[in-house]
């Protein structure tokens, strides 16, 4: 920050000299009543691209541009802003020569209409050269005109270009915006800008920090910016940091040590979020430190953290055991609050919540899971599905026939067991009262009602993951379950024909998927998802079609989970399903797959293999031929007996490979048609003159190609030199 | 500050800022926002402010008498300002700082609160407001109500009287507010609270709550059909159909999959009771867009 201010200044000190200032700082200032928090990063991206846009636009060349906010406000500085645009010369090219005069050479309608649709008369325009002949041209030049100008003109139209997720109306203006604007800033250098947006006249006047007050003024004072090169020390003067990087440090640093106060530090579980909450919801952060009644302690973990984080946007503190302490911190935007006033203040909302959630505790823990279930009967799923009863029904017998899938009819118990009480703490007041905590109070509750171990660890690893990289569930029976649940939504909603479109996922169907790749490619649980839903067929009037529907979807989601996580080329990936067994689709499998062919793609040998391929592949297709019974009798060269007995062992090895699932080994075998394929082209034609020959080389072709397409479609996969694409 | 002086700051506060005090409507109701001189008074270009204290019925939220925070009865204050004006949120902290609430001393944060009420068809945008973490009023700016656009734009403050005044009083149970120097919330409400929380969640026929919606509604659609135009009467049906949903909720007669099905209904006679209340008023010819009384101040305040 320091270093532009230094120029800045310099910038101003000059402006004296008036024929010297050729830029100055311009500042844009957006007063708003509160935005909400979760709007302000995008939004500040928005306005610095938006601002990056008018100036050029506008053809005013600037040093730099950057954006910085808090909840009341958008500010744009851009540095040494140009303060005069560049002329610019324009040819307009008019109607052809010929039709623009008489045959006198008096001049046509349309030659005059084209100098008045140009502002020029007659004799001012030319005659131009242009591939389709003479025509009729002006020269126009627009003299540049000042950056105070071409600001006051444009301003307005692109701020109205700012969109947010949900917007609102409320004045006569109608003008939409995420809340109220209050006030607009815009000055270049010392000099205001005056633009009207939404009803506002732009001036330069700001407001500093609604509770915070210099000399014991009165609240609310408006505060006179003179220059925009100032804006940020004169806004920190009146108790507002408009730059998040600066508040995002004070949180940290201030969270941090009141944490080391009180022998602790922030819990890790949330932290960074709640920094990221409190950055835009301040404009100047004053951390301070509460306590809650030491019984409260007593609450799951996760109830404690829910009621802090959710509901209060609390830091949770841990010791050095790390177990919670009965402590929390949150960050207040208060430049000079009363510590002790608002301390007690936030320690008496939270206990009160946490003994609500005693409560509920207490009272829910009266009545079993396993009681539970059929009050799921007033639970609905959805409605064109059903009630969560329902859906409990399908996942058990799902997460059963998973676990016979498995061959691990040792689980089948747990796993049913984990699915049919998966659901049932949706009833109690926990869960209405904390939402997120569905599963986990799950796992809390049945083992307070005495169900296995495996059980309750299931239902509380059900959902997981969550989010992208959240973990995964700890033990088999978990994965059964979470993957168990996921199919089940999926099916469901395909069912009834609702399936995603767009960027939309409002059923999150593709996090769905994308925890169900996630967690077989990841862990030891291996499925053919084609299988899988064998027992919705008839319990959701599940279509084959529907099915392969089904699986297109998940496939897609591996894709993105292959690019995104395993960096895998979209090519390779292709390459690797187009040749997948219709009746089969074990994603684990598909991916290791990818991954091995990836390998060889990179080899420099490769490139050779796919010449030959590509020239095998190319006949075959050519001569539709799908016939594999080659004759070694018919052969007339050695290069033919080679290649027939290099395809001998290599289907042998890829077989092997295949079954052992040893993907990389199978297409190296490949690697030994290379010298073999070469010669054979080299030394004889496939289109001998002799059908019986021909036939049966190109039966060997036929034959080699399929073995090639039992790994890949390699016609697929991009040459090297598009690979970095 | 006792329960009752804080209302009576409140009006005190309200009227000097050129509110109408109404009172409170004679009709059970989920939230101060159903009262006519808020649903109703919204719409429509006539430009309107008012201040009133609501009691609201939340069977839901009944807990016997047994829970420190939650009421199935309790008050709401309710202003309502149209057009909003630019310095609403100004006003309301003065507003804070008339009950004893020295914003300099407290942490006062406005927090993104999207409001909806789908009975009503009615969507806003705005703030839970909080006072040291502690949620104290809605702010909302409506946007529609009774799938109606707002133009004028009306705002509408809404305050937890019991929570600010726990608050003030610096009391952790409601039952022990102090609503006069001698009598306590508790022993004024306290019996209520036990046997209302009875009446819903234990006795109320469902049969004859599920009758008695079946019939308000009837009735309101009846009325609107009237060719005097009952609107109001009408009005007050959707009001008695949305209460008896509650009801009927409370007592876990409505299946989820029912829910949707009866919001639905209580919509859409709101929406009908908006629409002919538009039309009505403009057949008036939106007789308060000048009224002697209004127009001064209101103009002034237009200006800021």
């Amino acid at each position: 920050m320091a270093p532009p201010k230094k120029l800045r200044t310099k910038g101003q000190v000059s402006s004296s000299r008036k024929s010297t200032v050729t830029s100055l700082p311009l500042l844009l200032e957006i007063g708003t009543e509160e935005i909400p928090t979760t709007f302000l990063p995008q939004v500040l991206q928005d306005l610095a691209a938006l601002g990056h846009q008018l100036l050029s636009e506008c053809r005013l060349t600037y040093h730099q541009i950057r954006t910085v906010g808090t909840s009341r406000r958008l500010g744009l500085l851009v540095d040494g802003v140009q303060l005069q645009q560049p002329s610019l010369t324009q040819e307009v090219v008019g109607p052809p020569k010929s039709a623009a005069f008489d045959a006198s050479g008096v001049p046509t309608k349309a030659a005059q209409g084209f100098a008045k649709s140009q502002g020029v008369s007659v004799d001012q325009l030319t005659i131009q050269e242009t591939p389709k002949g003479l025509y009729l041209a002006v020269k126009k030049h627009e003299r540049g005109k000042s950056a105070k100008q071409v600001l006051t003109l444009s301003l307005p139209v692109y701020l109205s270009k700012l969109i947010f997720p949900k917007a609102m109306r409320w004045n006569v203006t109608q003008v939409k915006f995420a809340r109220p604007i209050r006030w607009i800033v815009v000055l270049l250098g010392n000099q205001v800008i005056k633009i009207e947006f939404a009803g506002i006249t732009s001036g330069g006047v700001t407001w500093g920090h609604r509770f915070y007050r210099i000399k014991r003024k009165k609240t609310g004072q408006p505060v006179s910016l003179s220059n925009a090169a100032n804006y940020e020390a004169v806004m920190k003067k009146f108790g507002v940091l408009v730059d998040p990087h600066e508040r995002r440090a004070a949180i940290t640093a201030q969270i941090a040590k009141l944490a080391k106060s009180a022998k602790g530090q922030i819990d890790p579980i949330h932290r960074d979020e709640l920094i990221e909450e409190a950055v835009w919801g301040v404009e100047y952060p004053h951390a301070i430190m509460g306590t809650f009644p030491q019984e409260f302690l007593a609450l799951p973990k996760a109830v404690l953290i829910s009621s802090m984080k959710e509901h209060q946007g609390f830091f949770s503190l841990i010791g050095k055991d790390g177990k919670l302490l009965s402590k929390f911190v949150s960050v207040t935007n208060t430049p000079e609050g009363n510590t002790a006033l608002m301390t007690k203040g936030n320690e008496r909302v939270l206990s009160a919540r946490l003994k609500d959630a005693q409560y509920f505790f207490q009272e829910d823990r009266k009545q079993t899971l396993q009681n539970r279930v059929s009050a799921l009967d007033g639970v609905m799923f959805h409605h064109k599905l059903g009630t969560m009863r329902q859906k409990v029904e399908r996942v058990r017998s799902l997460a059963g026939w998973m676990a016979e899938l498995l061959d691990r009819q040792d689980l089948m118990d747990v796993c049913e067991r984990a699915a049919l009480l998966s659901k049932a703490d949706l009833t109690t007041g926990m869960v209405g009262e904390f939402p997120s905590l569905q599963g986990t109070m799950g796992e809390v509750y049945a083992g307070h009602d005495g169900e296995a171990q495996e059980v309750c660890q299931a239902i509380g690893d059900q959902y997981l993951p969550r989010f992208p990289d959240d973990r995964l569930p700890r033990s088999l029976p978990g994965m059964v379950l979470a993957c168990a649940d996921r199919c089940d939504s999926i099916a469901s909603f395909f069912s009834v024909g609702m399936v995603p479109s767009g960027s939309e996922d409002p059923l999150g169907l593709r996090r769905a998927a994308y925890g169900l790749v996630r967690i077989l490619n990841e862990t030891s649980l291996q499925l053919d998802m084609v299988q899988v839903f064998d027992p919705l067929r008839e319990r959701l009037d599940l279509h084959s079609r529907t099915i392969t529907d089904i699986i297109g979807f998940i496939l897609d989601r591996l894709r993105f989970y292959g690019r995104t996580t395993m960096g895998l080329r979209d090519d390779v990936m292709e390459a690797v399903i187009r040749v997948r067994p219709k009746n089969k689709a074990d994603l684990g499998d598909l991916l290791a797959q990818m991954q091995a062919l990836q390998g060889i793609v990179s080899q420099s040998d490769f490139e050779l293999l796919m010449v030959g391929f590509k020239r095998v592949h190319r006949i075959v297709e050519k001569e539709s031929w799908n016939q594999t019974d080659v004759i070694p009798e018919r052969f007339q060269h050695e290069s033919e007996q080679r290649l027939f007995q290099v395809l001998d062992k290599a289907h042998q090895d890829v077989t092997n490979c295949i079954l052992s699932q040893e993907y990389a080994g199978a297409l190296q075998s490949l690697l030994t048609f290379n010298a073999p394929t070469d010669e054979f082209f080299a030394a004889i034609l496939v289109n001998d003159p002799e059908p019986h020959i021909r036939e049966n080389r190109l039966s060997l072709l036929t034959a080699i190609d399929r073995l090639f397409l039992t790994l890949a479609d390699f016609s697929c996969i991009q040459s090297a030199g598009a690979e970095g694409g | 500050m006792t329960f009752q002086e804080i209302i009576l700051s409140l009006h005190q506060f309200w009227k000097s800022h050129d509110c109408i005090l109404t009172q409170p409507y004679d009709t059970e109701k989920g939230a101060g926002t159903f009262n006519p001189t808020t649903f109703l008074r919204a719409i429509g270009p006539e430009p309107w402010r008012a201040a009133y204290l609501e009691p609201c019925r939340r069977p839901t939220d009944g807990r016997y008498g047994d829970n420190p925070n939650r009421l199935q009865h309790y008050f709401q204050y309710q202003v309502v300002l149209k057009p909003a004006p630019a310095d609403s949120q100004d006003i309301y902290l003065q507003s804070l700082a008339h009950l004893g609430l020295d914003p300099y001393q407290h942490d006062i944060q406005f927090l993104q609160d999207d409001w909806e009420s789908p009975t009503l068809g009615a969507w806003g945008l705005g703030w839970e407001v909080r006072l040291d973490g502690m949620e104290i009023t809605q702010f909302t700016y409506f946007q529609e109500v009774g799938s109606l656009e707002m133009n004028p734009v009306t705002v509408e403050l809404t305050y937890g009287l019991e929570r600010i005044a726990m608050y003030l009083q610096e009391v952790d149970n409601v039952y022990d507010l102090l609503w006069t120097e001698n009598v306590r919330y508790g022993e004024l409400y306290h019996e209520s609270e036990v046997q209302w929380s009875i009446y819903n969640f234990e006795t109320a026929g469902v049969d004859w709550l599920q009758t008695s919606f079946d019939g308000f509604e009837k009735e309101c659609l009846h009325l609107l059909e009237h060719p005097r135009g009952l609107v109001l009467p009408a009005y007050d049906c959707c009001m008695k159909c949305s209460h008896f949903f509650n009801v009927l909720d409370a007592r876990g007669a409505i299946s989820v999959a029912q829910r949707t099905g009866y919001i639905g209904r209580v919509r859409n006679l709101a929406r009908k009771c908006a629409q002919a209340y538009y039309d009505q008023r403009e057949h008036m010819g939106f007789p308060l867009i000048h009224p002697k009384a209004m127009s001064t101040r209101s103009r002034t305040r237009k200006k800021r």
